[in-house]
């Protein structure tokens, strides 16, 4: 990557945030200020309809059956990288790291089935 | 010197930068509303400008205009900083792309990795901020909109490095490049592939088979519940961003992206392509109703990375065996 490409890059996104921020900004100033009363009358509490929400200690999701997953999803980030830099590499070491991942979802698959 | 920084200044905020780019997805998201709106017996915005075009666009400036509600709750600094970060990331990734010419206005090697990057920040940010909202609705849509991404990051990044493996280069403008020169389109030498990642794109996108973060029958808005206002609007012009986000990546890798074809200049028949892209995205919204977490997590590792990793390796034998 070069220098050029950097400096553009970085005004890119700085130019794509203060477009967000002056947004932000214009809408600040064209909307009506939220007032005291207003909060008293409980617009800042969660979405509910006026019933109390679930209380967000309680929300606990389940997300150890989805851990195997997770763990797959480390491995194949490599994988896929991997293969994404492998062109100069000779095919058939590709094809054998291709397979070799292949062997690795079926057993996934396989043990989660 | 002062020249070329006066057209990149103009590249950047005019055409094809900012204002173009904001414009055209308000305009694809008018397309999409339209043609959901249709598949469904419906009429979908009528009003507002010529058949409702106008419609995204005054949605926004409604949007803007409402009063911005922050819940006691809420991390205030995620909260504010979600909504900005969201719109900025999206927009820095849209200048990766070619549209003007065959070059895009930042392309470096490598883009394409980087342009993944940032598709997982936009997930990442999402998490944040539903965490942030502190609602039990909004941190539900968070977690799922994470889990979500274990399950289709995966297919999208192997059947994204078939296209560069072929044309061994990892930029996009490099691949778009490739693509005209040969007169070929990568969808024909990899379908499997172009299917791959236009089902992982409908899952980025959170749209309907996917759209498991912001099921409303469910967890009322998902993530985006506790936001309102001008907050809310910058959101719903990032989701339009993203629309065009990934109708030109399909675009760019797949179908050529923006080349010269006859008298047609490239920004033309870039737009043709994208919204080509757009009308199957949104016919398959239409279509289909929403999956279970589970099936959607497991259903990816079992069906799409297999045929993710089958055309990576047909690739590897075809184009350089």
């Amino acid at each position: 990557m070069n220098c050029e490409a950097s400096i553009l890059l970085l005004s890119a996104f700085v130019l794509s945030f203060a477009l967000a921020l002056s947004l932000y900004t214009i809408g600040g100033r064209i909307s009506p200020r939220s007032r005291e009363e207003k909060r008293r009358a409980g617009k800042t509490i969660p979405y509910a309809c006026g019933e109390e929400p679930p209380p967000i200690k309680e929300t606990r999701i389940n997300c150890e059956r989805f851990f195997i997953f997770a763990v797959f999803f480390m491995i194949f980030d490599v994988f896929a990288f991997m293969v994404a830099i492998s062109y100069s590499a000779p095919a058939y070491l590709s094809v054998l790291y291709s397979l070799i991942a292949m062997m690795a979802v079926t057993l996934l698959i396989v043990r989660k089935a | 010197m002062m020249q070329n920084v006066l057209l990149m200044a103009f590249q950047l905020l005019i055409f094809p930068g900012l204002v173009f780019l904001i414009l055209l997805a308000f305009i694809f998201e008018w397309i999409d509303r339209k043609v959901v709106a249709r598949i469904q017996s419906r009429y979908g915005p009528l009003y507002t400008g010529a058949s409702g075009i106008l419609q995204p666009l005054a949605d926004f400036i409604k949007l803007l205009s409402k009063e911005d509600l922050t819940p006691e709750s809420a991390d205030k600094l995620i909260f504010t900083l979600t909504p900005l970060l969201s719109l900025s990331l999206v927009l820095t990734a849209l200048f990766l792309f070619p549209m003007a010419s065959s070059h895009a206005i930042i392309n470096f090697e490598g883009d394409l990795i980087f342009l993944m990057f940032i598709l997982t920040l936009t997930v990442l940010n999402v998490a944040l901020a539903g965490y942030g909202s502190a609602s039990s609705y909004s941190v539900i849509g968070g977690v799922r909109s994470a889990l979500q991404l274990i399950g289709y990051e995966i297919p999208l990044a192997i059947s994204l490095v078939g296209p560069s493996l072929s044309v061994g280069s990892l930029s996009i403008s490099k691949i778009v490049e490739w693509q005209a020169s040969k007169g070929l389109w990568m969808i024909l030498l990899q379908p499997l592939g172009f299917a791959v990642s236009m089902i992982c794109l409908l899952a980025e996108l959170e749209m309907i088979p996917f759209d498991i973060p912001e099921a409303e029958t469910e967890i009322v808005a998902g993530w985006m519940t506790e936001f309102s206002g001008r907050k809310l609007a910058l959101f719903r012009v990032s989701k339009d961003l993203k629309m065009l986000l990934t109708t030109a990546l399909l675009a760019s890798l797949y179908l050529g992206g923006a080349q010269q074809l006859g008298l047609a200049p490239p920004i033309i028949v870039f737009l043709a392509k994208t919204i080509s892209m757009l009308l199957l995205m949104s016919l398959l919204r239409a279509l289909f109703a929403r999956f279970r977490i589970d099936q959607l997590v497991s259903g990816m590792w079992k069906y799409l990375i297999p045929l993710a990793i089958l055309q990576v390796m047909l690739v590897c034998l075809g184009a350089r065996g």
